[in-house]
């Protein structure tokens, strides 16, 4: 029968297909369901002014595992990787401070402002590295539950004892600083430079509901710190064609590989028989079987839409209940008639082909967290742009540009709840603080696509917007991503998965939680 | 010269008292150096005006139960009891979590119906996680990631005991401690004021809001330190504690200096051999022990020149963010707080009307200022002990969160009594009238009169990257320090700060096993 398969994947989001792909290469037979028109999720290039291609999410990559860019032969199927060779910060007293692709020509550049900084600097970007290269082997394992006393987990244990075991006592404390403080608190041990701080601590409050001086976002700065591109370590790039270019690529591979991809393919719900998950019925009434069902979709989505509570056991629907999911980033993609030009560094330069950061100080960030913290938009918002035409030219017209826009923050949850109107305040925030920079940009706006979090929520799924599906918060890391004793990608229906960005390791294209929960599958 | 010690202790604050009493009932020969004319550190109670006995910082304590049992402190004149926790409602009214627990359900109830049934459930889950940290909390913590193999086994059964507490309340510990209060109480309650009063104690002495992660452990943290949500009142005031610990000490055969103030250890090349004071008298002895905290121990009595120019920067790393403001107030009769019965008033009485509230009195200081609307923690000692102050007359001593150390002004007592006593008019309209004496004591004159580097209560903030392994440095978390026979035991020790003795006691068990070793 045609509906019959070996394997159902819910959602075709990087996740979904890179699960999989990794099914399929193991000989089973696979289909994923997508419900938009188009592969992707949240990584999805699409063309929304006609002649600009936005990336209209997820917009930069740098955490993709090079062993699914290998397994999957990605770049046969047309990933391009381009470096994003700077990041440009202006300064609100006209400066800027500026890193390059080349660590003297950044050091030099920091002693400009601050011979200290420059000194601390390579002694920070040496410890970091460590310490990133520690944790790395957390992402490529399970995470061993310390409470359970299963073999599986004992030797888990030791696994990961071994490695801590392996490293000196003092790159072991560091890491456990690094675990449990705050971006600022721990930028403020090296550095004195404000727009240094500012733009180092924004990585660590990307997509959560932090600001910079909350415990717990140096991890999520050293989870951006981890990203390799292809095995470079410690690289962000833009994919040719856009972060939909890397979902085509791994659809493109999975297809190869003989997995069917159906589009505008919405599932309604799982079918579970004897406790036991045995397919999925479709919006159009359609029902599909297989021996394995994977979703994709945030915890929050999977089961609490897709699964009848009754299917359920009650501790784990009130974990699944309060597994916090806060959305606070948005999104405002700008077609352009010229680049913007920046008072600080006049005219075109490299300037143009890396990202462009509004982050002057920790200060300027954190006040933008206090606003949204009780429900309101901040006046000025942390920006992470690029120009994605200026890396890969097919993006927009010829002389003519995309800018795509990271702004926090922007609460879900905003007093009085979200309109039209909010959305375009928002959006004029976002050109407003920039324009003060670059002050031509009003002028060379020609159309704009102003995403908050119920837009990301209503066009990808994603449970609040929350663009990790799930907070990197650390009562929801490791073995307990998305519930205590889940983190193994099984659910408590028997022949029912997870797949995505809501499990271990975490958000971000990765691939790793649909890689490792295929192989997890596989072993049955 | 003849070594007469076996320890010389600095300075006689609760925990350098603990430590000298466990030492000298082990049959060392101990001296505790006292800078004051008083033994307490912090928790002292003085005199400021005549007739008073006031309690200059800390108003509440209680002490671990064992190290009362061990020390025998009933014997030296030790009393103290359990009180009540009030939230204070702006406007009047109160939510009294004071007398037993059927009341106590009466008082959320009579606020929100579903938070008086989560409550029960709520505080058994907080017993066990604080019980699981007093099992962590009854040593000093072992040196991780390389196990010295004399302490596997102490570790071993530290994890057979922890695995006892169940699979299921092990994962909820693990899970809850990081977490901000703000995470933790979205899954129990809706109260505003309940909310408010709890999350005040996940931040008090802490320069965080209550939507900063790891603020539940500290709330947690003081949860075993009482052995519950509520606080201790000791009679005759909290310095009374102070003197309990001195004559225990004093009685197993310490000695005792008060006015003795030590300005160095002194080096025999890389270890310690004894003290310098202030007034150039040497004293040597087999070990010192600080109970000052690591920053002035190091920087300050050790000096950076001795020590590895890493370690000085890890110390000077260390987060000391004070941010308390003590006001006492002497008064001419009990102010009327409406809406508060009798009982209410005799326990800790909080003003944190909401979470979002607390968290706002944390913005101001986040950014240098004051907090115009501030987190107060009350105490009237007089209700239920009328002679620390003259006939009729009564105390009010409060605790005020956020006066940022690090952005105090000159001016900043002035406006600290004029911002606490504006708030709590809002709730006693006519305590202004009654004010006879006040006393204010900002970050600054904190670590002036008691020593406490930028005015911090616990000796290093208690944060989860500096707690366990890590307090106060990594490597150095067993009361030892890069210097030989030179031993940390303040609550800039694990398990760190609050008044429970618990820093005091690992120290000496720690000097104890390794004289032995």
């Amino acid at each position: 029968m045609a509906n019959n398969y070996d394997a159902i994947v819910i959602g075709g989001g990087h996740n979904g297909l890179i699960h999989a792909a990794y099914l399929a290469r193991a000989g089973k037979k696979v289909v994923v369901l997508e419900r938009r028109h188009l592969v992707g999720g949240a990584a999805v290039t699409e063309e929304i002014v006609p002649g600009f291609k936005f990336t209209e999410f997820s917009y930069v990559v740098s955490l993709l595992r090079p062993e699914i860019i290998r397994d999957l032969e990605l770049p046969k199927h047309g990933l391009t990787i381009l470096p994003l060779p700077s990041t440009f910060t202006p300064m609100d007293n006209g400066d800027y401070l500026a890193a390059w692709d080349d660590h003297d020509k950044t050091r030099r550049e920091i002693w400009r402002h601050s011979p200290k900084d420059a000194d601390a600097y390579d002694a920070y970007s040496r410890a970091m590295a460590r310490m990133a290269m520690a944790v790395k082997p957390i992402l490529s394992m399970i995470p061993p539950d310390p409470t359970s006393l299963s073999p599986k987990d004992l030797f888990g244990l030791l696994k990961l004892g071994g490695h801590a075991g392996s490293l000196s006592e003092k790159d072991f404390h560091n890491l456990a600083k690094l675990m449990t403080m705050s971006a600022a608190d721990l930028l403020e041990e090296w550095f004195e430079l404000d727009p240094l701080k500012g733009t180092k601590s924004a990585s660590g409050i990307i997509g959560t509901f932090l600001g910079p001086r909350s415990p717990g976002t140096a991890y999520v700065l050293l989870h951006h710190y981890m990203g390799e591109i292809d095995g470079a370590f410690r690289a962000w790039g833009f994919a040719k064609g856009g972060t939909g270019g890397i979902s085509n690529s791994i659809a493109s591979s999975a297809r190869a590989l003989g997995v069917e991809v159906r589009l505008n393919a919405s599932v309604a719900h799982v079918i579970v028989k004897g406790g036991r998950a045995v397919g999925v019925a479709l919006e159009n009434g359609d029902e599909l079987y297989a021996k394995t069902i994977s979703s994709s979709l945030d915890p929050k989505r999977t089961f609490l839409k897709l699964i009848e509570p009754r299917h359920l056991p009650d501790d784990f629907l009130t974990a699944i209940k309060r597994y916090r999911t806060r959305g606070s980033s948005g999104k405002v993609n700008l077609a352009l008639s010229e680049l913007p030009d920046f008072t600080a560094l006049p005219g075109v330069g490299p300037l143009h082909r890396g990202a462009i950061s509004i982050s002057p100080s920790i200060e300027y960030i954190e006040r933008a967290y206090d606003a949204a913290k009780y429900g309101d938009l901040p006046a000025r918002p942390y920006i992470d742009s690029i120009l994605p035409s200026m890396i890969d030219p097919d993006m927009a017209p010829p002389g003519q540009h995309v800018m795509s826009c990271f702004v926090q923050y922007a609460p879900y949850h905003l007093n009085g709840g979200w309109d039209d109107a909010k959305r375009e305040a928002f959006g004029d925030s976002v050109v407003d603080t920039l324009a003060q920079y670059a002050p031509n940009l009003k002028r060379a706006i020609i159309g704009r696509q102003v995403l908050v979090p119920p837009d990301i929520e209503r066009i990808t799924g994603l449970t609040e917007g929350n663009i990790f599906a799930g907070e990197l918060a650390l009562h929801q890391l490791f073995f307990l991503r998305p519930a205590p004793g889940y983190t193994d990608y099984r659910t408590p229906i028997r022949g029912f998965w997870q797949c995505g960005s809501g499990t271990h390791p975490g958000g971000g294209i990765m691939g790793a939680n649909g890689r490792l929960a295929a192989l997890e599958v596989l072993k049955g | 010269m003849s070594t007469k010690y076996d320890a010389i202790i600095i300075g006689a604050g609760h925990n350098g008292l603990t430590t000298a009493a466990y030492l000298a009932r082990a049959g060392q020969r101990v001296l505790v150096l006292e800078r004051r004319d008083v033994v307490g550190g912090s928790v002292v109670t003085e005199s400021p005006w005549p007739g008073y006995r006031v309690d200059t910082l800390q108003h509440f304590g209680g002490l671990r139960p064992d190290i009362v049992r061990d020390l025998d402190l009933a014997r030296f004149g030790l009393t103290t009891t359990r009180v009540g926790l009030t939230a204070l409602q702006p406007g009047g009214g109160a939510l009294e979590l004071g007398s037993g627990g059927g009341a106590r359900a009466q008082a959320i109830g009579a606020f929100n119906r579903t938070d008086a049934e989560r409550w029960p459930a709520f505080t058994a889950l907080m017993a066990k996680v604080a019980g699981f940290l007093n099992e962590v909390y009854a040593a000093p913590f072992p040196r991780v990631p390389q196990i010295d193999a004399a302490e596997a086994p102490a570790l071993a059964q530290l994890g057979l005991k922890l695995r006892g507490l169940g699979k299921k309340d092990m994962i909820e510990a693990v899970r809850v401690l990081p977490m901000s209060m703000l995470e933790l109480l979205d899954e129990w309650f809706e109260s505003d004021l309940l909310r408010g009063a709890l999350a005040a104690r996940g931040v008090h002495g802490l320069m965080q809001g209550p939507m900063g992660a790891g603020t539940a452990f500290l709330f947690l943290h003081l949860w075993a330190n009482n052995d519950s949500l509520f606080q201790t009142r000791v009679k005759g005031g909290a310095g009374a504690l102070s003197e309990a610990l001195a004559q225990a000490a004093t009685g197993f055969g310490a000695e005792l200096r008060l006015g003795a103030e030590v300005a160095q250890v002194k080096l025999s090349g890389d270890r310690a051999a004894g003290v310098v004071l202030a007034n150039g008298e040497e004293i040597t002895a087999q070990r010192v022990v600080s109970a000052l905290d690591p920053r002035r121990t190091f920087l300050g009595l050790v000096g950076p020149d001795a020590l590895d120019p890493e370690f000085v920067w890890a110390t000077q790393n260390i987060k000391l963010r004070g941010c308390v403001a003590k006001v006492n107030l002497a008064l001419d009769g009990l102010p009327t707080f409406t809406g508060v019965t009798d009982a209410g008033l005799r326990g800790a009485l909080t003003l944190s009307p909401s979470l979002n509230d607390l968290e706002r009195a944390y913005d101001a200081a986040k950014y240098g200022g004051l907090s115009e609307r501030p987190y107060l923690e009350v105490s009237l000692p007089t209700l239920a002990e009328p002679g620390l102050a003259p006939d009729g007359k009564h105390l009010l001593s409060v605790h005020m969160q956020f006066a940022p150390y690090r952005g105090e002004q000159a001016d900043w007592a002035t406006r600290i009594e004029a911002i606490v006593v504006n708030a709590l008019a809002q709730l006693a309209p006519d305590l202004p009238g009654r004010i006879l004496h006040s006393q204010v004591l900002t970050p600054r004159d904190l670590e002036t009169r008691f020593g406490l580097s930028e005015g911090n209560l616990y000796h290093g903030e208690m944060m989860l990257d500096q707690i366990l392994f890590m307090r106060p440095l990594s490597g150095w978390a067993q009361h030892r320090t890069p210097i030989e026979n030179l031993y940390l035991c303040g609550p800039g020790t694990h398990p760190g700060g609050g008044v429970s003795g618990a820093s005091g006691r690992n120290a000496a068990r720690q000097i104890l096993k390794d004289q032995k070793a």
